[in-house]
Parts: structure tokens; C-alpha cells; sequence
């Protein structure tokens, strides 16, 4: 075996960090300034840590990649796709058009192009109404000379019956050979408007995801490392670049997820809570065997409510460099952060501002910078600090657990030394070696998964038939992906009944996960 | 006195009141906050008490019936409203001069003034429950022997069906079958009433009251708990980790335990389609009529019955309902009627 490194790479929107890992073992690490063009932040990234020996760039089997790169863009509003989005439905659904209800400046960035068309199902499969081709044919040539280039296209009940979707994708294909379509029921669950946002925003991200993971792969190609390359998603699992050029979405909440995970790693931990203390803000997480927890409600997505599968994160507002303000009777921190001028602005770096750094080095718990500097804060302000600080964690990680059992926390990134040794309830707390390039970890050690998410109008033994294929088709699904097929296990299976339904139909989740197959021939990768 | 209106502003503090005042049931207010949001992005909705209408002048109630799960991927119309709606108008040979909800608590409430924006009408303060409660029948008109018809039902495909009459123990029944012909879920509207008949034995201010809760919830949800607590004017029962949860049956109603994480006390909550009653190690706290709510702890948000996970840190508390239930309702409203026994009067 010559080649088993990982290279794990995390694209923030402040530093580009990368490792190296044999094993769980990390063997270089790098982190430098993120780039306007990305691409040279990571290929200086990559090179700084395959300099450290000759060949080393040879001996690596598969790199991974972070990227927040698709939430800024959705954020910001920029390179975003002219999107059209198709309902099928009528007469039903109608009362609510698709893009009702995001920001003004996001569905004008998008272009703001709705249709709807007749089509949609029951939920026990019967037809709403007939698919009419030429009133869709219509709807996509209005779209095309309105100048949309992407289409997302969902229809009532697809989880259930995606038939109508796929008859769609087939005459715009006929049509518009080359444009990109988003499917819902390959993109969401039951609940028609949240799926159909997560569809759209997916669409409206598909040009940019040719570029950037172009950029990525052109990044490591250039820094002469050619093992395959993945990206990580919101679950944390790994997914192929022809995946995510497909399924940008899934890329969204990548960063929480890797962070949780890289922590669990550094730390030795399958199940635990991870604090990320970043510059401005701090995350909170949970880990339960190896995995995140899923946020329990629909999640918003750059204020467009979505039914993506995220981590379940507690974010707060205040971070490493956040500015310190008040009295000790009432300490104020953030949400102003002196961010990436902590270096200059900080006093202990001879700056002028009080940073929740200078709390920590003033407290003893850092030393960072010169501690003789923070002479002149009062220390019962420093004590008030750490004590909101603390209790904000406490009430925090008091949150997400799930047991009355004494929790273990991970704290990793940059900014950690503001938390307590002693939070409440908090069995232990963990630094691990390594803990500012946790994310960069959590994505090299990714691991592959495979799912499905479908309605079942079965019963009986049926149903269980149903449920067991559900199944086999997760593992399958992984393996596809990837995945080693003698370590792919199916980790979870959820079967709800639907309410206040006649007869018997159930949802039916299973998600199977195993480990990436470093060394075999790797099958061009497709999740979903 | 100005003229009372619900904008497009109200919709967020509208929603989170009826969600509390579900009860963990009457389906999920966010399809109608987004159909809602939508229609008032137009237009305004006048909200008027119904002693200021003209006594004779006909209410019409309206809502959505059925599977939460198909109103969120099928949505809801308010043409279907509407053509319901007018379904009844016709039966009673009259104009409708106002629309009212069946009930304040959960989807419904919504649904009442989405009704009444189609059908380009005042919507009256007030409903039928002061809260959400599973059956059609469970309220203040039922208790004056007041029959929901004649009542209309329409589907998204088109299809009426009016019932012109039937009697108390059809009623749920019969409108379960057209609803599953109807795809699983459909829009009803009944229980026309005069105005001034409606303003005797309806349920006063509720819509005002539930918009009011709703924003002074959306105030404090950040809060420090007792604050909440206080702010809804509600009662605290315990907060800690959902330790068991016991499904309902076809038959009898199932519970969830609390483990308060202050005390160790058990709490104990009793639910079907809704949250029933509590006990806080073994001694009675709070039962139906009176709304018993669980929140997530982690994001205040009011949970559904079916969505509480065991392990779950939540808070339990109970608030009044918008209408003081007699106590010759009990048979209707109170525990009994969910096939729990009666507790000692507290």
C-alpha cells in the first residue's frame, strides 16, 4: 500500500486549511488566507503541505473538500444561475407560487421565473390531473426567452410519484438539450413548498458549481496531487464532484459538519458535543456515532425556508474577536468582532480594542499575544465576561444534548481559549492537538453514505417488503457512491405513519454509511 | 374606535398564537402563514366584532379538513373556500355578510381569514373553540344545540358536496368519507349564523386575543423562561428530557414522561391528537378545555404531538383557553370527552 493519505481540505471564507492524514493520524498541516479566486488559496494550501517531503503529493489516495463557497454565493446573491421553476400541480397548489415568500433581493437575483402546469399526484398515487406536454412545452419556451438558463421543476406528491418529474426532465431535454434540470423529489421531502425552494436554490447554483469545482479540482490537479477528489456534504458524508456539480444544496451546511466530525476524530470520540469557536461566532453541535445530529425543524437557507437535511447547530454570537463593552455589572460581547483584524486591533497584539482574546489572555487561559498589555482591564470585568460566556455555553450545550447524563465537550477552531474548563453539566472538556484545523479534518475523514426517503402505501408484510427494499437500496446506493461494501452498515431507519390518512401509508428514511474504498478502481460517483 | 385590521405585519405573531393555542395539534400553521403572508400582500383584512354587524346579517364559518400532510404538499385554495363558501350561501338564501373560524387554535385559524380575504369579506373576532380541538362539534354552538348545517365541502378537482342535515353523531363520519374521496384533505365551510345568534354564544375577541399571545410570545421566546412563562400569562408544569413517549391507540390515548430536569419531579402529559392534561407527579395540573403546550427547549418553538423525540429537552406549561368553558360542557370539552378520567377539581 503506497498510497494511503488523505488530503482534507476546508475552504472558509477566511482561511483555506488542508491536511494531511494517514490513518487517523495527521501528518501536515496548512492554513492560509482565503483567496478572491479560491483556487490559489487552495493550491497554496495543498503545496504547503505536500512540501514536506518529495512525492509525498503521489502518496495521496483521495482528497476531500469543504467549501462554504455555494452558501456565500446565496448570500451574497452573486453568480447565481437565471433560474426558471416549474410546478406541476393544477388545479391544485396554485394559491402559493413558487419563490412566494423569499427576499426580494435573492428571487431578483434568480430572475423570478414561475410556472405552473397541470400534473401532480394524490398521495395514494392517483393523478391530480393529466401532464399537459404542450402547456409545459410552453411554460419552458416563455422561460427559455425570458433568458433562464437552469430549471428546477417540482411536482405535488413526487416523493411518493416522482413519474411526472422525470416526464418533464424528458421533454425539456428534447427541448433544451444542454440545460440544467433540478428534480424536487431528488432534492427534498413531503412538504411541497420547502422542497421546491431547496430545487430552486439547487438550480440556481448549478453554473456556479461547474466553475467552482472545476476551480477545485484544477487547484490539487496544479499542486500535482491526482488521486479522486470528493466534496463533503451537509450530513458530513462524501459525495463525487460529478454529484456536486449536480446537487450544490447538499454542499450547504458542509462546514458545521466538518467540524463536528474532525473534532470527534482529534479527540478520539464517536458521541459528544463540539464547540467551534470561530472569530465571530461560536457553533454548537452534537455528534451521537460519528454523526451530526439533524436539525429537527425545516431550515432556512439565506432566509428561504427549506426541507434539506442539516445539522442540528446552536449559533451564537460572539467569537474570539468579539468586542468586549460595559461594566462589570453589565459586560457586553459582540456581535461586533474585530474578525480578521484581530492581529492588529486586539491589546495584546498593541491594539486599541477589547477583545474577548484579551479576556482569555487576561484570565491566564491564553498567551496569546503580551499579557502585560491587559493590564489595565479591571478583573472583575474580565471575571463577568467568562462568567456570561460560560453560562451562554452552558445554557447552549444544556440545549442539544439528549440525556441527563454528564456530556463530553469538544472544543475546536481558533477562539477557544474564552471557554471554561468547568461548564455545567459538562463531564469534561477536550482541546485536542490539532483543533484550529478541525474542519479540514472532519472532511478528509468523511465517509460515504447512501439514502432513501420514500412514502409506502403498503401493509403488513408489504409494508415490511417495502421497508427491507428501502433498505437494500441505501446499501446500494453507498456502495455506489464509493463506499467499501463489506463496512457499509444501514445506520438509520425511521418509519412514520402519514396522520389522518385513510388506509396505511408510511414515510420510510434509511441511510446507510460506510467507508471510502481508498484502494479499489473508484466507479464515477452518484448519490440520491 | 378605529377600524381593527390584520396586515401582511401580523401574520408571523397570528401564526405563532394559533400554534400555542393548537395544542399540539389542529395541523401545522405554516402553509397557511405562507398562503396568508401572500394574500395580504395586496390587501388588508378588516377584523370586526360581531355585535357590530347587523344581528340578522349571516357569519359563515371556514376551514381546511384532513391530512396535514397533504394540505403541505397539495396546499390549500381559497377558491375552494370560497366555493364552499357559497355552497352554503345558496342553501340558506341569503348574502353572507361576514366569515368567521371554526376554531383559534392551529391551521384553522389561519385558514378563517384566508376565507374571508376571498371572499372579499369582514372576518369576524371571534371564533368557535378559543382553541383548537380535534372534531368539528367540540364547541360553543354544539353546546346550544346548534347543528353545523347546512355545511359544503370542496375539493381542488372541483367537486361540492353539501350536506344539508345531519345529526351530531354523523357528523364526523360522514365528512371523513368525503374527505378521503377528496384526496385526503378539502375545504369546508358551515355553521351559518345570524350575527347577533353568533355574538350570544360564540367565542369574543379570540382573534385579537390569539394575535396578541402569538406577539408577546415572539417578544419573550429568547427570553429567560420565566419571563416566557409569564409573558403568556401561562402556567409552568416542568422542563427537562422527554424520558418515554407511550404512541396513542385506536382506542385509548397515549402519554409522554418528563423528567423535570430542576426537581426530578415525573411529569406526566396525556395526548391523542392534541396535548390532553398533565400531572406533575402524580397530583393533577392542568386538563382540557385549558391548553396544555409543549415547546422545544432549544428553540421555544411549539411542538406537535407527533413530532416530541424521546430524549427531547422541552418545557410543559398550560395557558387558559380564549373562552371560559361552563362546567356543563365537560361532557364536550373536558377530559371525558377524550376518554381520560375526570381529575379532582384542582
Amino acid at each position: 500500500m503506497d498510497r494511503v493519505l488523505r488530503l482534507g481540505i476546508d475552504v472558509g471564507g477566511t482561511n483555506t486549511d488542508a491536511v494531511l492524514l494517514s490513518g487517523d493520524t495527521v501528518v501536515a498541516t496548512a492554513k492560509e488566507a482565503s483567496t478572491a479566486d479560491v483556487t490559489s488559496g487552495i493550491a497554496r494550501a495543498v503545496g504547503a503541505v505536500v512540501a514536506a517531503r518529495p512525492g509525498l503529493a503521489r502518496e495521496v489516495a483521495a482528497v476531500m473538500i469543504g467549501t462554504t463557497h455555494f452558501l456565500n454565493a446565496l448570500v451574497d446573491g452573486s453568480h447565481l444561475a437565471p433560474t426558471a421553476v416549474i410546478r406541476l400541480g393544477l388545479p391544485a397548489a396554485a394559491a402559493v407560487p413558487p419563490l412566494s415568500g423569499w427576499p426580494d433581493r435573492l428571487r431578483a437575483s434568480v430572475g423570478g421565473h414561475v410556472f405552473m402546469c397541470h400534473g401532480g399526484h394524490e398521495y395514494d398515487g392517483r393523478l391530480i390531473s393529466p401532464f399537459d406536454a404542450a402547456e409545459f412545452r410552453a411554460a419552458v419556451d416563455a422561460a427559455h426567452h425570458a433568458g433562464a438558463r437552469s430549471y428546477a421543476i417540482s411536482s405535488v406528491f413526487s416523493p411518493v410519484a416522482p413519474d411526472l418529474e422525470l416526464a418533464a426532465a424528458q421533454l425539456l431535454a428534447e427541448e433544451l438539450p444542454d440545460a440544467p434540470v433540478s428534480l424536487s423529489h431528488e432534492i427534498g421531502t413531503l412538504g411541497l413548498l420547502e422542497r421546491e425552494n431547496a430545487t430552486a436554490l439547487n438550480a440556481a447554483l448549478r453554473e456556479l458549481a461547474e466553475v467552482v469545482t472545476d476551480g477545485l479540482v484544477g487547484a490539487v490537479r496544479a499542486a500535482g496531487v491526482a488521486a479522486p477528489i470528493f466534496l463533503s456534504s451537509n450530513d458530513g458524508a462524501l459525495m463525487g464532484v460529478e454529484y456536486a456539480r449536480r446537487f450544490p444544496v447538499t454542499t450547504l451546511a458542509s462546514g458545521p459538519a466538518n467540524s463536528m466530525r474532525g473534532a470527534a476524530v482529534l479527540a478520539g470520540r464517536t458521541s459528544c458535543t463540539v464547540i467551534d469557536v470561530g472569530g465571530t461566532t461560536v457553533d454548537v453541535g452534537v455528534l451521537e456515532q460519528g454523526y451530526p445530529r439533524e436539525a429537527p425543524d425545516d431550515v432556512s437557507v439565506a432566509l428561504v425556508p427549506t426541507n434539506v437535511r442539516m445539522p442540528d447547530v446552536i449559533s451564537l454570537s460572539f467569537g474570539g474577536g468579539s468586542v468586549v463593552g460595559g461594566s462589570a455589572d453589565r459586560p457586553t460581547l459582540g456581535p461586533r468582532s474585530v474578525g480578521l483584524r484581530l492581529r492588529q486591533d486586539a491589546l495584546v497584539f498593541g491594539g486599541d480594542v477589547l477583545t474577548a482574546t484579551d479576556i482569555a489572555v487576561a484570565a491566564g487561559r491564553s498567551d496569546l499575544g503580551e499579557r502585560g498589555l491587559t493590564r489595565g482591564v479591571p478583573r472583575s470585568l474580565v471575571d463577568a465576561v467568562l462568567a456570561q460566556v460560560r453560562r451562554s455555553l452552558g445554557d447552549a450545550v444544556d440545549r442539544m444534548r439528549l440525556s441527563v447524563d454528564p456530556v463530553t465537550a469538544v472544543v475546536v477552531g481558533g477562539g477557544g481559549a474564552i471557554v471554561a474548563d468547568d461548564l455545567p453539566d459538562v463531564a469534561e472538556v477536550i482541546r485536542p492537538e490539532h483543533h484550529e484545523v478541525a474542519n479540514a479534518v472532519g472532511a478528509a475523514v468523511a465517509r460515504v453514505s447512501g439514502e432513501v426517503d420514500r412514502v409506502v402505501t403498503a401493509t403488513g408484510a408489504g409494508a415490511r417488503d417495502a421497508v427491507d427494499a428501502a433498505a437494500q437500496e441505501a446499501v446500494d446506493r453507498a456502495i455506489a457512491a464509493g463506499a467499501r461494501p463489506s463496512t457499509v452498515q444501514v445506520v438509520d431507519t425511521v418509519r412514520l405513519p402519514l396522520n389522518y390518512l385513510p388506509g396505511e401509508a408510511y414515510r420510510v428514511r434509511v441511510k446507510a454509511v460506510g467507508e471510502l474504498a481508498l484502494q479499489d478502481p473508484l466507479p464515477e460517483v452518484r448519490r440520491g | 374606535m378605529a377600524e381593527r385590521r390584520i396586515e401582511r405585519e401580523d401574520v408571523d405573531a397570528f401564526a405563532a398564537g394559533a400554534a400555542i393555542l393548537g395544542a399540539g395539534g389542529g395541523g401545522d400553521v405554516r402553509v397557511g402563514a405562507h398562503l396568508l403572508r401572500h394574500l395580504l400582500a395586496e390587501r388588508s383584512l378588516r377584523l370586526v366584532p360581531a355585535a357590530d354587524l347587523p344581528p340578522d346579517g349571516i357569519v359563515v364559518h371556514t376551514g381546511a379538513v384532513g391530512s396535514p400532510d397533504v394540505i403541505s404538499e397539495r396546499l390549500l385554495s381559497p377558491v375552494d373556500l370560497a366555493r364552499a363558501a357559497a355552497a352554503v350561501a345558496e342553501q340558506v338564501m341569503g348574502p353572507i355578510r361576514a366569515a368567521a373560524a371554526f376554531e383559534i387554535g392551529g391551521l384553522n385559524a389561519l385558514v378563517g381569514a384566508i376565507g374571508a380575504i376571498e371572499l372579499g369579506l369582514p372576518f369576524v373576532d371571534g371564533d368557535l373553540m378559543g382553541r383548537a380541538f380535534p372534531k368539528l362539534t367540540q364547541n360553543t354552538l354544539a353546546l346550544n344545540g346548534v347543528a353545523p348545517v347546512p355545511l359544503a365541502v370542496a375539493s381542488p378537482a372541483g367537486d361540492v358536496v353539501v350536506v344539508p342535515l345531519m345529526g351530531p353523531r354523523a357528523v364526523e363520519p360522514i365528512l371523513a368519507g368525503i374527505t378521503a374521496g377528496m384526496g385526503g384533505a378539502a375545504s369546508v365551510a358551515g355553521y351559518p349564523i345570524a350575527a347577533g345568534d353568533l355574538d350570544r354564544m360564540g367565542v369574543r375577541g379570540s382573534v385579537s386575543a390569539c394575535i396578541e399571545l402569538g406577539r408577546r410570545f415572539l417578544a419573550a421566546r429568547s427570553a429567560a423562561l420565566p419571563v416566557l412563562i409569564g409573558d403568556l400569562g401561562a402556567r409552568l408544569h416542568g422542563v427537562g428530557r422527554v424520558e418515554e413517549i407511550v404512541p396513542r391507540s385506536s382506542t385509548a390515548p397515549g402519554t409522554l414522561t418528563v423528567i423535570d430536569g430542576g426537581d426530578g419531579a415525573v411529569v406526566r402529559v396525556d395526548h391523542q391528537e392534541e396535548f390532553l392534561a398533565t400531572t406533575v407527579d402524580g397530583v393533577p395540573g392542568a386538563s382540557t378545555p385549558d391548553v396544555v403546550a409543549v415547546l422545544d427547549n432549544r428553540s421555544r418553538r411549539p411542538l406537535q404531538v407527533e413530532e416530541v423525540r424521546v430524549g427531547q429537552a422541552v418545557v410543559v406549561c398550560s395557558l387558559p383557553a380564549l373562552h371560559t368553558w361552563p362546567a356543563s360542557a365537560r361532557h364536550l370539552v373536558g377530559p371525558s370527552a377524550f376518554g381520560l378520567v375526570e381529575m379532582e377539581e384542582r
